[in-house]
């Protein structure tokens, strides 16, 4: 505090944050439209399918057995990396750009370079996009931006609660993104998770669940831990199938669910 | 009184920095700190954190979620597999991490095998758990490789673990694939736990791939790894690693870590989550600038050939030479490393550690630290070659 009074004592010094301070801040709300104006346009010219991954949890996963199932298939993918999924992020993942992070100068390729993406001859066919809700209102305008066609929703839990009033504020985040969807669209969902339950009640989009829940349509039989993974088994449409992979914990089973009905819905088997 | 501690010792290091302190003009090449402050992306996730008001309550015992989910997939990107709800437990610092995994897994009376020269802290905490620490001897010919044979020999019904540093401090090197996979099976044949501390595991200074025994999914029931964000990311004083084994060993080992810490201190996790996001490029460039520094020392130390012999580091930031038998006599009387570090301090105001901190086996060598900025490594070496001409 006394540090603070020191430098504000002296009026240049002073000024010189505060300006420095208005320019960051411009800076960020002129990126925030920027971007998200050339990624709407791009995604208007190159018309990809968006599959948004949304929850509290394992998105990460998610979106790593999504990409893994349509690259197997040869379609080309692209999803966003690890913490790209807030206001700036999220563009700069469809516009397959790096970020400049704190540094005006680090930022100037990303901002020339952001059009020509309007001009690509080749743009991915699906893209993969976590979606981030750390505050309220993050939802909403990221959904200005982009429109999914699937919408894969993880897990709701108190995990990001700090900036919202209660779990029903939360839990609205995810109803926006259930409303944006329409009949021809999908939404697989957690169905082990009673608050996402509740909220695709009113669902107009058509909803694949997954879990133990005895309603799921990629119902959980049972997982057993292995020395090298684990071993599951699930039941789709009365058949029951067996499973390894080759990872650990109950969130890499979930993953390895949603990677079927994504490869039932690209082969158009659901 | 004082039954618990009155074996402890405090540590050299810190005994050397002290007498170093006294020194004003001293270039300090002893302990292991980076030179470097913590990137930027670091702080910058971390005033995030700090204005959302999130760092202000305890976090769950194993850590946050958020960054347990991240170090799980840096994890898989390094070819091991654990699960981040059940199996990754996030400490304050490695050494909390060492901490609570010999308290899990020991009994007073037990004892655990370390080969040294290694870090000095291990004999701390193994001692304060009520075990005993038996050294087993690196191969300093082999470039400082195991002596499996022999470590056998030092097996009995007491020998919990086995427990050892890789890439090891001091001496930079790094164990190779055959060498651990030795170690493996007999730690399996003789029902042993093996602790990897792996907190330099980030430096390598050749194309050496670094293997851990964590890689290996038939081995998670006995291997523990434990790593630190300290040396990595310049983040000493954020007090941030992580410890991860098969369920079974960590529903133990997360009991402890509860009653000593309850959660590792929130702020630095976010810290840490800043580091696994976005501390990608700070690593790439502060590797470089080490292998600069190490390129420097080694220059510098073949230039006193006839004061040190070294096995050149492939990994840490610390080289271990051998201080040659003529050096270590003062006024015809035998000198010790202690000695000599003492003489190098009084006389040219240079601070390493004498080898001997780092078990019996480290005597007749010195650690410099090339953590420290090319300008003082320069500084260091100019006064050694005039004392030593």
């Amino acid at each position: 505090m006394v540090e603070v009074e020191r430098i504000l004592s002296k009026p240049l010094i002073g000024w010189m944050i505060i300006l420095v301070n208005m320019l960051k801040y411009i800076g960020k709300i002129f990126l925030k439209y920027y971007l998200g104006l050339i990624t709407k346009i791009v995604l208007v010219v190159h018309r990809p399918i968006i599959i948004a991954v949304a929850g509290s949890i394992n998105k990460a996963f998610v979106k790593e057995e999504v990409k893994k199932a349509l690259e197997e298939r040869k379609y080309s993918v692209r999803a966003n990396p690890k913490n790209f999924n807030t206001e700036i992020g999220l563009p700069l993942a469809v516009l397959s750009l790096p970020s400049g992070y704190n540094s005006f100068r680090d930022w100037i390729p990303a901002i020339l370079k952001a059009p020509r993406k309007i001009f690509l001859r080749r743009f991915p066919k699906y893209l993969v996009l976590s979606i981030g809700t750390s505050d309220p209102g993050d939802a909403s305008y990221l959904l200005k931006i982009i429109k999914p066609k699937i919408l894969i929703l993880t897990e709701i839990s108190q995990r990001y609660l700090e900036s919202f009033k209660d779990m029903d504020e939360l839990a609205k985040e995810y109803e926006m993104m259930r409303d944006i969807l329409t009949e021809d669209d999908l939404i697989i969902a957690n169905f082990d998770n009673s608050r996402i339950r509740e909220i695709l009640v009113e669902s107009k989009a058509r909803v694949l669940g997954f879990g133990f829940f005895e309603k799921s349509d990629f119902k959980l039989i049972k997982i057993e831990k292995q020395y090298a993974g684990q071993s599951f088994v699930y039941e789709y449409k009365n058949n029951q199938i067996n499973k390894n992979i080759k990872r650990f914990g109950k969130h890499h089973v979930y993953a390895s669910l949603v990677k079927e009905a994504i490869i039932k819905y690209v082969e158009k088997k659901l | 009184m004082f039954e618990r501690t009155k074996d402890l010792k405090l540590s050299i290091i810190k005994q050397i920095e002290l007498r170093a302190s006294n020194y004003p003009d001293v270039i300090s090449l002893a302990q292991g700190i980076p030179s470097f402050d913590t990137p930027p992306c670091i702080k910058r996730r971390v005033e995030r954190a700090l204005k959302r008001g999130v760092v202000a309550k305890y976090s769950l015992s194993p850590g946050l979620p958020e960054l347990r989910e991240l170090i799980e997939l840096q994890l898989a990107n390094e070819n091991m597999y654990y699960d981040f709800e059940k199996e990754i437990v996030v400490t304050a610092g490695s050494i909390q991490a060492i901490t609570a995994t010999i308290l899990a897994i020991t009994k007073s009376g037990d004892e655990i095998i370390i080969p040294e020269p290694t870090y000095t802290s291990y004999r701390e905490v193994i001692t304060l758990a009520g075990c005993k620490p038996v050294f087993a001897p690196l191969n300093e010919e082999k470039g400082w490789s195991f002596e499996l044979d022999q470590y056998e020999k030092l097996i009995n019904e007491k020998t919990k673990a086995i427990f050892y540093c890789n890439p090891n401090n001091p001496t930079g090197t790094i164990y190779t694939k055959e060498q651990l996979l030795e170690l493996a099976k007999l730690a399996k044949k003789y029902n042993l736990f093996l602790i990897s501390d792996e907190v330099y595991k980030d430096f390598v200074y050749d194309d050496q791939k670094i293997f851990s025994l964590a890689e290996i999914p038939e081995y998670r029931n006995f291997v523990i790894r434990i790593y630190g964000f300290s040396k990595a990311y310049a983040m000493t004083g954020w007090r941030v690693g992580y410890v991860h084994s098969d369920e079974k060993i960590m529903n133990e080992i997360i009991k402890v870590h509860d009653s000593l810490v309850t959660c590792a201190p929130v702020i630095s996790q976010y810290g840490a989550m800043g580091a696994l996001e976005m501390g990608k490029k700070d690593l790439e460039n502060f590797n470089r600038e080490y292998k600069r520094r190490l390129d420097l020392t080694v220059n510098r130390l073949m230039r006193l050939n006839k004061v040190f012999s070294f096995v050149e580091p492939k990994s840490s930031y610390y080289v271990f030479p051998r201080i040659l038998k003529n050096k270590l006599t003062k006024d015809d009387h035998k000198i010790n490393s202690w000695d000599f570090s003492l003489d190098l301090l009084d006389k040219c105001q240079v601070a390493f550690v004498p080898g001997f901190a780092f078990g019996k086996n480290g005597e007749e060598h010195v650690r410099i630290s090339f953590g420290r900025s090319r300008e003082d490594i320069i500084k260091a070496f100019n006064r050694l070659d005039d004392y030593f001409s």
